[in-house]
């Protein structure tokens, strides 16, 4: 599965804005994929039954994921009150309950696998550095800062669930798999969000690359430290990781900001 | 059913977009057009415009305020909740802006009509509960939002929604929809707010004295609205039945609350809109544990 930037990128952008950032749309999208599918999966998916050890790392990683839908869902909500236009107020407005919908399937899913409380526990469960990396991105929210809080939210985060969620349905569970498929095309949007703003900033701005770089340069480490455990956790070969930080590479990439 | 179940992103999904939204198009039935009359006379599209403006001013800051309490919602079934508010309110501010360009506003005049038309009092309304979000008083800013601010929206839709049934389908059934949304919201503010309340008596004058400023910049806006649309309604009331007497019937009545709007004047509007949506704050308030404080009459 792969972006297609350019299609995004080549739209007016007056057109693109109203076409794409309003409920009409995503309710359209999402319905495809949602109707029928409660807690984004069908009902006729089993139940798998998993090993201790399969069961005991996926709900380490299902926590470690709560994280950083939480990052998002508070990160995205709170950029609603400064967004610079109406259709990204509503774009965040639907991004808002794509993250608590993501939050609210893994908890579910976390449910299945035993977790009695999920809700109280996932965070003890989950991964220092993206919890790090959540502090970050808040107190760029928190300051009102747009560029690096679109930059850290729908381009950064994104990608890297993108990219985690992506590698990850490949060793998943038939039923987990489903999930995070659901999950992946919302995330497909919010990328595009982060992308098709920024990429237009830039555009005007040149000079807001340098900025942009010294986030990714700061927010890079614990990314990919983030990786790294999440993989290890799920026993993922070693051989195969670099794919998943090419993945995520390739997103920033697409802003000019991968030098 | 459990709080975990009514405010989860799942229950709304089903019971809102997948259900009375199903197959509608900002809010309305796809294709429906605002009424010939009401786009062939410039009075009652300057007045539909000025009355549109309010709600989107409203919906804007129900926007601002429901995604700015997620941060400070205390736990995760309120926060999915606020999440799906979010959207609903989101939702809003779309449909009525469409709302204004189907009345004829130009795009690039959408934020300068906003600007000129809207009520500094409903503006002022807005801002006493934006200054709670912004400090992320969580108790305030759901009393705020969920109970006086809804409750405002709620009523007024209602008694939108009856007066426009039959002569513009369109907006009726566009204000059904946000019905059903205040609906859910006002339940909300009751069920999560009371039991943080009981928590902390201390809050409570505070909460009492922004809900009095509240409803004072409500009463306020209702006065300047119905006081100013007097000619409006008069020639609404010719135009509907110069065509109830073409058609060769009498005009329908719309009784909402006792009193029939068709006939009703501006003062008659105004007493049973503001007397509606005061007796429900009362009511809503004392559930919750708050004693309603009556406002200054503007």
């Amino acid at each position: 599965m792969s972006l297609d930037p350019g299609e995004l990128h080549g739209r007016d952008h007056a057109a693109f804005l109203r076409e794409v950032h309003s409920f009409e749309f995503w309710f359209q999208s999402v319905e495809g994929y949602l109707h029928g599918h409660p807690h984004g999966v069908s009902p006729d998916a089993p139940i798998p039954e998993l090993d201790a050890a399969r069961r005991q790392a996926l709900i380490a990683t299902l926590s470690t994921y709560c994280v950083g839908e939480v990052a998002a869902l508070e990160g995205s909500s709170g950029m609603i009150g400064f967004a610079p236009n109406r259709p990204a107020k509503i774009f965040l407005a639907t991004q808002v309950v794509d993250e608590a919908r993501h939050l609210e399937v893994m908890l579910h899913r976390l449910g299945e696998l035993g977790v009695e409380d999920a809700e109280a526990s996932f965070e003890a469960q989950s991964n220092p550095h993206l919890l790090a990396f959540r502090d970050r991105l808040l107190r760029y929210v928190a300051a009102k800062d747009w560029l690096a809080s679109v930059f850290a939210q729908n381009v950064i985060l994104e990608s890297m669930e993108f990219a985690a969620f992506h590698t990850h349905m490949r060793t998943a569970d038939p039923r987990t798999a489903q999930m995070l498929g659901g999950v992946l095309k919302d995330e497909r949007r919010h990328i595009g969000f982060g992308e098709n703003d920024l990429g237009r900033h830039l555009a005007r701005h040149p000079e807001a690359r340098l900025r942009l770089r010294e986030i990714k340069r700061e927010l890079d480490p614990l990314v990919l430290a983030s990786f790294e455990d999440s993989l290890e956790q799920l026993g993922l070969p070693r051989s195969e990781r670099p794919e998943v930080g090419r993945l995520y590479l390739e997103s920033v990439a697409r802003l000019g900001l991968d030098t | 059913m459990e709080a975990r179940t009514a405010y989860s992103i799942q229950y709304w999904l089903e019971s809102c977009p997948q259900g009375y939204l199903k197959g509608t198009e900002y809010g309305h039935e796809r294709g429906a057009k605002e009424p010939d009359f009401l786009l062939e006379n410039p009075v009652l599209r300057d007045e539909a415009i000025g009355t549109t403006v309010q709600l989107v001013v409203g919906e804007r800051a129900a926007l601002a305020a429901s995604s700015g309490l997620i941060n400070a919602a205390p736990d995760a079934a309120s926060k999915d909740f606020l999440a799906t508010q979010t959207l609903d309110e989101a939702r809003h501010v779309e449909i009525f802006t469409q709302r204004l360009f189907d009345l004829g506003v130009k795009r690039d005049e959408l934020e300068s009509t906003i600007t000129r038309l809207a009520n500094p009092h409903l503006v002022r309304f807005a801002e006493i509960l934006l200054e709670k979000v912004d400090k992320k008083d969580f108790v305030a800013g759901v009393v705020g939002q969920n109970i006086v601010l809804e409750g405002l929206a709620f009523s007024t839709f209602e008694m939108m929604q009856t007066a426009n049934r039959d002569t513009n389908p369109k907006f009726a059934r566009t204000l059904s929809g946000t019905i059903a949304d205040e609906r859910r919201h006002v339940g909300f503010g009751e069920n999560r707010i009371g039991s943080l309340i009981r928590e902390q008596p201390e809050k409570k004058p505070e909460i009492e004295r922004m809900q009095k400023d509240m409803a004072y910049h409500m009463l306020a806006t209702f006065a300047d609205r119905f006081r100013g649309q007097a000619s409006a309604m008069r020639e609404a009331r010719r135009v509907v039945q110069e065509q109830a007497s073409r058609a060769g019937a009498a005009p329908k009545s719309h009784v909402w609350h006792g009193t029939d709007l068709s006939n009703a004047d501006a003062s008659e509007m105004e007493a049973v809109l503001a007397d509606t949506v005061l007796k429900e704050f009362k009511t809503r308030l004392a559930r919750i544990g708050l004693e309603y404080q009556s406002p200054e009459r503007p």
